[in-house]
C-alpha cells in the first residue's frame, strides 16, 4: 500500500495505490493526516490505482469526510473501481461522498 | 361329437385364461398407473416447492439489499452528524446530500431527548422533507401537539438503543405507504441524545413483490411484524385453494408470503391424468385384440397344437412389449463423453423377466438391473411394474437406497402372487466418478479397473417384493476415469453346456479387459459364453450391462485451509487464501473483492477481540468449494461471541476506531447469502458464511 501527497492550485490531493486492508490501516490513517489538518479547503482522494478497500479503510475516509464537514472543506473520492463503488453503494457511502472520474 | 365337447371345453379353457391375462394386465396397469399418479404428484409438488423458494429467495435477498442499504445510510448518516450537535442549521444541509442520492428516503429527521436545546424548549425535531423530485421544506416538527416521546420509535429506541424498523404507516401528507427506520442518535461523547430516522416509500417494495411470479396467478405479498401488508401486487386474485409460503426478511422482521393457486401447479398432471388413462384404455383395447385374434387362429387349427400356438404368439407379443421398454440405442449418450455403455439381452425361448434401465439426470447417470423370479407373462408384467416402478422413483430421488426401499414398499404391498425381483440400482455422479448404490438380492457386479476385474462388494440385502419395511443398505465407491461396472443376470454365470457344467464366475472374469471399449467387451463375453455353452438350448434370459467411466475432468468439491495466528498483520496472507480460492472456483473480480471483504472483516473481528489482549491464539479458516456455492467457516478457540448478534458500535472504543454502525458484519451480512454462529461443545466459535454461485 503505498500514500502520496501532492498539492496543486490549493488542492491536496492524496493517490492511493494497492489495497487498504486491516493491516495497513493505522499506517494509512496516519499518512493522510495532512489531510485532515488540511480539510478546510478542497482535498482529493484519488484511488486510481486503489484495489481493494476493508471497513477499516472506509472509516478512513470518512474520518477524512467528517473533518472536512467540520472544517467547512470538501472532499472529492477520485477515480473508484467498479468493485469498491460496490461496497460504497452497499453500505450507503456512496450518498457522502462526492465522487469523479477523470477524464481519461 | 366326444371330439367336439373336447375342443368346446378346450375354448372354455382358452377364453378364462385370455380372460386372466386381461384381469392380470388391467390390474397392473393400473397400479403403475396410481403409482405414477402418486408420484408425479409428489414431485409436481415438490417443483413448485423448489421454484417458491428460488424465487422468494431472489426477491427476499433483492429486498434486504435495499433495506441493508438504508441501514448502512442511517448509521454513515448519524456519524457524520455528530459533529454538528452545536450547529443545528447544517444538519438539515448534510441530510440533504443524502436524500438528493436515496430517492426512497422521504423524510430525514432527529428527535432531541426533551429540552436538549434549552433555547427550543422540550420538544425540537428539525424535518427534511421531500416535496417532490430533489425540493425539500425545512420544518421543525416537535411540539406539544405532536409529542414524539410518546411514539412507539422513539421510546423503542430509546430503550434498546439499537435500530428500529417501524410499522409501515400511512403518510397522509405524501398519501403513500411508509416505514421509519429509526437508530440511537448520539454525540461525541457517544451519549445518546435523540432518535435519528429515516422515513421510506414503500414503493420499491411493491416492484420486487410484482416480479415474483413462479405461476401465472401466483402472487405475493409482504406483512409487517404485526401482519399489517406492507406490499401487495394491484391485484390479487381470490382462488379456493391454494399453496401458501412464508420467508423472513432479515433485520427488518417483515414476512414475505407467497401464494399459489393449486390448479396452476397441478395443472400438468391434470393433462398427464388424462392421458395415462387414455393410454390405459388403448392398452387393454391392444390386449383384446390380441386375445382375439389369436382366438380366431384357434378356431382355425381346430386342435391341441393351436393351444401351443396361441401361447407362443402372446409370449411373441409380450416379449415385443417388454423389448420396447429397455433403452436399446447405443452409444445412449453420443455427445458425451464421459461415459461410455453398451448392453445386451440374450434372449431364452421362453419370456423372461430380465431389466435393466437407465438415463441421465443432473450429471448423475441413474441405472439398475433386475431379474424377476419365474418366467413368462407373468414374470414380464412384473418386470413392466418394475422399469416403471424404477423410473418414478428415481425422478425426484438421488439416492439409490431410497429408491429401492421405496420400491419394495410399493412391490412387497401388492405382491399377492408372491413374485419378486433382484434388483442391483446405482446412482453414478459423472462429473467425480462416485458411485452409490443399493444392492436387493442380485449379483454383485464387476468392477474392471486397470489392475484387473474384481467383483464390487454388496450387501446381499433381499430381493425385491418379500419383506415390507425391509432395511436396504446403501454403499458407495470411487470409480476411476477409464474403469468400469459390468452388471449382468445370472442367465450368464448359470448358462450350462450340454454337460450340465455352468458358465461359472471364473469363467466370467477371465473374459474382461479393462482397456476394451463398453461394445467390444460384452461381445467377447458373449462370445465366451456362446462357446461354451455350445448347442445347448438356453434356458435364461442373458443380459448384461457395461457402464464405463471415461471423465478426465473430474470435479469435485474440494477444501483449502488456512491457519492464522491472531495478528494483525497476517491479514495479507487471508487475501492471498482468498485469491486461491477464488481461482479454483473461477470467480470474477468484483465477487473476488466482496469475498476478501467479507472474509477480511470476519478474521479481523476474531484477530482483535476473540482471545484477550497480548496472549496468542489461532484462526482456523476453511473453504469448501462446490460447483453451486462457496462456504467459509472460520473457528476459534477464544471468549463466546456471536458477531451475527452484534450489530452496534463499541463505545468504549476511542471515536477514530469506533466503528460505525458495526460497519464489518454489516458488510459481510450484505456479501454472503447466509451467515450462521454457532458455539461448538468443545468451545469454538464457528462462524460459517455461504455464498451461493449461480
Amino acid at each position: 500500500m503505498e500514500v502520496r501527497i501532492t498539492e496543486k492550485d490549493n488542492v491536496m490531493t492524496a493517490q492511493l495505490a494497492g489495497r487498504l486492508d486491516t493491516a495497513v490501516s493505522q499506517q494509512v490513517a496516519a499518512e493522510l493526516q495532512p489531510l485532515i489538518d488540511n480539510a478546510d479547503r478542497t482535498v482529493v482522494l484519488d484511488c486510481k490505482e486503489l484495489a481493494y478497500i476493508s471497513s477499516s479503510g472506509l472509516r478512513i475516509f470518512l474520518t477524512v469526510r467528517k473533518a472536512a464537514a467540520s472544517k467547512g472543506g470538501k472532499v472529492i473520492v477520485r477515480d473508484i473501481n467498479n468493485e469498491i463503488r460496490q461496497v460504497f453503494m452497499m453500505t450507503g457511502f456512496l450518498n457522502l461522498f462526492e465522487i469523479q472520474e477523470s477524464n481519461g | 361329437m366326444a371330439k367336439k365337447l373336447l375342443n368346446d371345453n378346450f375354448d372354455r379353457l382358452a377364453a378364462r385364461q385370455g380372460l386372466y391375462i386381461i384381469l392380470v394386465a388391467v390390474i397392473a396397469l393400473e397400479a403403475t398407473g396410481l403409482l405414477q399418479y402418486y408420484f408425479s404428484r409428489k414431485a409436481i409438488r415438490e417443483e413448485a416447492d423448489n421454484r417458491a423458494a428460488s424465487e422468494m429467495q431472489v426477491a427476499r435477498l433483492a429486498a434486504e439489499k435495499t433495506t441493508l442499504t438504508i441501514e448502512g445510510s442511517a448509521y454513515a448518516l448519524a456519524w457524520i452528524l455528530e459533529d454538528y450537535v452545536r450547529k443545528p442549521d447544517k444538519i438539515l444541509d448534510e441530510m440533504q446530500r443524502v436524500m438528493d442520492a436515496t430517492p426512497v428516503i422521504m423524510n430525514s429527521f432527529i428527535a432531541f431527548e426533551p429540552y436538549y436545546y434549552p433555547q427550543f424548549g422540550k420538544w425540537y425535531e428539525p424535518v427534511l422533507s421531500r416535496i417532490v423530485g430533489n425540493n425539500y421544506e425545512r420544518l421543525q416538527m416537535g411540539s406539544e401537539t405532536h409529542d414524539y416521546f410518546e411514539t412507539e420509535w422513539y421510546r423503542t429506541v430509546m430503550e434498546t438503543g439499537k435500530g428500529y424498523w417501524s410499522e409501515p404507516y400511512l403518510d397522509e401528507a405524501l398519501s403513500m405507504m411508509v416505514v421509519t427506520f429509526a437508530i440511537p442518535f448520539k454525540d461525541l461523547g457517544g451519549s445518546v441524545i435523540g432518535v435519528l430516522g429515516l422515513d421510506i416509500s414503500l414503493n420499491w417494495l411493491t416492484e420486487i413483490v410484482e416480479q415474483i411470479k413462479p405461476y401465472d396467478r401466483a402472487y405475493s405479498t409482504i406483512l409487517s411484524r404485526k401482519g399489517q401488508l406492507i406490499a401487495m401486487p394491484p391485484e390479487t386474485l381470490t382462488v379456493e385453494r391454494s399453496l401458501k409460503y412464508q420467508a423472513p426478511l432479515e433485520g427488518t422482521g417483515w414476512k414475505m408470503s407467497l401464494t399459489i393457486p393449486e390448479d396452476d401447479i397441478y395443472a400438468p398432471l391434470h393433462r398427464m391424468e388424462t392421458m395415462i388413462l387414455f393410454l390405459q384404455i388403448l392398452g387393454v383395447l391392444f390386449l383384446l385384440l390380441i386375445l382375439f385374434l389369436t382366438g380366431r387362429n384357434q378356431k382355425k387349427l381346430q386342435d391341441v397344437s393351436r393351444n401351443k400356438s396361441r401361447i407362443e404368439g402372446e409370449l411373441q407379443v409380450a416379449r415385443g412389449i417388454q423389448m420396447s421398454m429397455i433403452p436399446k440405442i447405443f452409444p445412449p449418450y453420443p455427445e458425451r463423453g464421459d461415459v461410455d455403455m453398451y448392453a445386451a439381452v440374450v434372449p431364452a425361448k421362453e419370456v423372461g423377466g430380465d431389466l435393466y434401465d437407465f438415463y441421465t439426470r443432473d450429471e448423475k447417470l441413474f441405472f439398475c438391473i433386475g431379474d424377476v423370479s419365474g418366467k413368462g407373462v407373468p414374470a414380464s408384467l412384473v418386470m413392466a411394474v418394475t422399469r416403471s416402478l424404477f423410473r418414478t422413483v428415481s425422478v425426484h430421488e438421488k439416492s439409490p437406497q431410497r429408491m429401492v426401499t421405496i420400491m419394495n414398499e410399493s412391490m412387497a404391498d401388492m405382491n399377492e402372487a408372491n413374485m419378486f425381483v433382484t434388483l442391483f440400482c446405482g446412482v453414478l455422479d459423472l462429473r467425480n466418478g462416485h458411485l452409490r448404490y443399493c444392492n436387493a438380492g442380485h449379483n454383485a457386479p464387476v468392477l474392471v479397473t486397470a489392475d484387473g476385474p474384481r467383483m464390487l462388494p454388496v450387501e446381499p440385502n433381499l430381493p425385491l417384493g418379500v419383506i415390507i419395511g425391509m432395511a436396504f443398505k446403501e454403499q458407495e465407491t470411487d470409480l476411476a476415469t477409464g474403469s468400469g461396472l459390468f452388471l449382468y443376470t445370472d442367465g450368464l454365470n448359470e448358462a450350462e453346456n450340454a454337460a450340465q457344467e455352468q458358465f461359472g464366475e471364473d469363467r466370467m472374469m477371465e473374459s474382461f479387459n479393462a482397456s476394451l471399449g463398453s461394445r467390444e467387451q460384452i461381445q467377447t463375453m458373449t462370445k465366451a459364453v456362446g462357446d461354451f455353452v455350445g448347442t445347448a438350448p438356453q434356458s435364461d434370459d442373458l443380459t448384461m450391462l457395461y457402464i464405463r467411466f471415461m471423465n478426465k475432468q473430474i470435479s469435485e468439491e474440494t477444501e483449502r485451509h488456512l491457519i492464522l495466528h491472531n495478528d494483525i498483520q497476517q491479514i495479507p496472507q487471508l487475501a492471498e487464501f482468498v485469491e486461491t480460492v477464488a481461482e479454483v472456483a473461477q470467480l470474477d473480480v468484483g465477487l473476488t473483492m466482496n469475498l476478501n471483504l467479507a472474509l477480511e472483516e470476519a478474521v479481523t473481528n476474531v484477530i482483535m477481540y476473540a482471545y484477550p489482549k497480548g496472549s496468542d491464539g489461532l484462526v482456523d479458516i476453511e473453504a469448501i468449494i462446490r460447483k453451486d456455492a462457496l462456504e467459509f467457516i472460520i473457528s476459534d478457540t477464544g471468549t463466546p461471541f456471536d458477531p451475527t448478534a452484534a450489530p452496534e458500535a463499541d463505545i468504549s472504543l476511542d471515536v477514530e476506531d469506533r466503528p460505525i454502525g458495526g460497519l464489518g458484519i454489516f458488510l459481510v451480512r450484505n456479501i454472503m447469502d447466509e451467515v450462521k454462529y454457532a458455539r461448538s461443545e468443545d468451545g469454538k466459535n464457528i462462524l460459517s458464511m455461504t455464498k451461493k454461485l449461480v
